[in-house]
């Protein structure tokens, strides 16, 4: 191979590899923003489906120094955090909408309108990182009354993290779940977005939630022929540890960091 | 360095992708997609239509560039060409075409560690000129589809008593036919009765490919 051969080569790689990167670049800056506005999308909406009796799907807010001080950082002013400093030891546990109209009520409606999307981001603390993954968990209430949890979690599948999102009553008993978003293998793994499979879900307890091979005992989760690991991804990785997860943080073991 | 080229027609490139050098059962390349997703026809038909679209592409583009790209180097340039290709239609499907990519976008994926794509860009696209490679891009994914759907057609059918989903054997399926086993299973009888009608009818020798995955 001569100087120029190797020369060639250089010049070769680089163009092309550039020009992929650029493309690949530009197609990722147009696309990324409509991808997850349609994720979000589709969070709400399988949300809503989640509980159906529930009437209010709510969040949690603190309002700790630590976010309180991000607050000011991002310049909201003096007076909004003196006034949040108030409900320091309070948790408050609302709907989105209920959320800003209680504010509205403190410091009201235009310190509200301008600062809307930072206020709900930085108080909002029903966050949680399975697998370092972004999640979040809700509370639901009928009439006022919590009647059970929605928590999103994350399952190490076979060939992708498995987005998961299910709902417990008080009793921490399953009652429905739905995948989100996988890539597990079409043909094998891919059948945990069945409804067969989903379904068996609904009334198991954390004790259940183990994977059953043999096909023998119907009170344990049943593994899918050919997929094992994407179905203990789900029941166990996922479902298990979102409500072990679950019972820890509404017993207020688990510190929230901020987003 | 332009060589002239003899003059290939277009329908021929198509029944070369078909039938004389279809990627499963002539080439036998790219069978461990072919074995993990034909249990049932939609999931081989919707792994066929990408990979038909995904072929065609990169074939084209392959074409285009192929005298530029020096051929000490040409493999890491064709894998750059397929997997830009597949994350281009994955973010471009994920975005505009929500419904679809549900159904579709976890084949898309996996498409970008396929022999079959690769071999065709080798075999074919760097040696012809663009609207040939084209041509046979379409025509070796046609290939691929229509053996994905034979296939699956079977498994689905013996494997779970269903066709497209619909029960039509009213007795207890053969499991073995959608695990991996029935895949080879299906794969090596087809294969067996395609070079049978080869050598019986047409006077060939059977296919001989070095397999792949």
């Amino acid at each position: 191979m001569t100087f120029k051969d190797i020369l060639k080569i250089t010049f070769n790689l680089v163009v092309l590899y550039l020009a992929g990167g650029l493309l690949l670049a530009a197609v990722y800056a147009k696309t990324s923003p409509i991808i997850y506005k349609n994720n979000e999308l589709e969070k709400a909406r399988a949300l809503k489906e989640m509980m159906p009796e529930a009437d209010e799907i709510c969040y949690i807010f603190e309002f700790t120094d630590e976010r309180l001080n991000k607050l000011r950082d991002k310049g909201v002013p003096e007076e909004i955090i003196n006034k949040l400093k108030e409900l320091q030891n309070e948790k408050m546990i609302k709907g989105k909408e209920e959320f800003f109209k209680t504010l509205e009520e403190m410091l009201g409606a235009e310190a509200v309108e301008n600062y809307k999307s930072l206020l709900f981001k930085t108080l909002k603390a029903n966050d949680w990182y399975p697998h370092g993954k972004h999640a979040e968990y809700f509370i639901t209430k009928k009439d006022g009354q919590v009647i059970g949890y929605i928590v999103q979690t994350f399952g190490k599948g076979y060939s992708s993290y498995i987005n998961i999102l299910f709902s417990v009553d008080t009793g921490f008993i399953v009652q429905k779940i739905e995948i989100l978003h996988h890539a597990e293998t079409p043909g094998l793994g891919d059948e945990i977005e069945l409804d067969w499979f989903k379904n068996q879900f609904k009334g198991k307890d954390i004790e259940h939630l183990k994977v059953d091979k043999t096909g023998t005992k119907k009170e344990y989760i049943q593994a899918i022929t050919g997929a094992t690991i994407s179905t203990r991804a789900v029941s166990e990785d996922g479902i298990k540890n979102g409500i072990l997860f679950l019972q820890k943080a509404l017993k207020g073991e688990v510190e929230h960091g901020s987003a | 360095m332009e060589v002239p080229e003899e003059k290939i027609s277009y329908l021929q490139l198509i029944k070369n992708g078909v039938f004389k050098e279809n990627t499963i059962f002539r080439l036998v390349i790219s069978l461990c997609p072919s074995i993990a997703v034909t249990t049932s026809i939609k999931n081989g038909f919707l792994l066929g239509i990408a990979v038909l679209f995904v072929q065609t592409m990169v074939n084209t583009t392959v074409g285009l560039l192929r005298n530029f790209i020096h051929p000490r180097i040409r493999i890491p340039i064709f894998m750059l060409i397929i997997s830009g290709w597949v994350s281009v239609v994955d973010m471009l499907m994920a975005a505009y075409a929500r419904e679809t990519y549900k159904e579709i976008g976890l084949y898309i994926q996996i498409i970008v560690a396929f022999a079959s794509i690769l071999a065709r860009a080798e075999m074919f696209a760097s040696k012809h000129r663009v609207d040939y490679s084209f041509f046979d891009g379409f025509g070796s994914g046609l290939g691929f589809l229509i053996a994905l759907v034979i296939i699956s057609f079977f498994r689905e059918l013996l494997g779970k008593g269903t066709l497209l989903g619909y029960s039509i054997v009213h007795a207890k399926p053969l499991l073995i036919m959608v695990m991996p086993t029935g895949g080879f299973l299906v794969v090596g009888l087809l294969m067996g009765f395609f070079n049978w009608i080869d050598m019986r009818f047409y006077g060939g020798k059977g296919a001989g490919g070095a397999g792949g995955h």
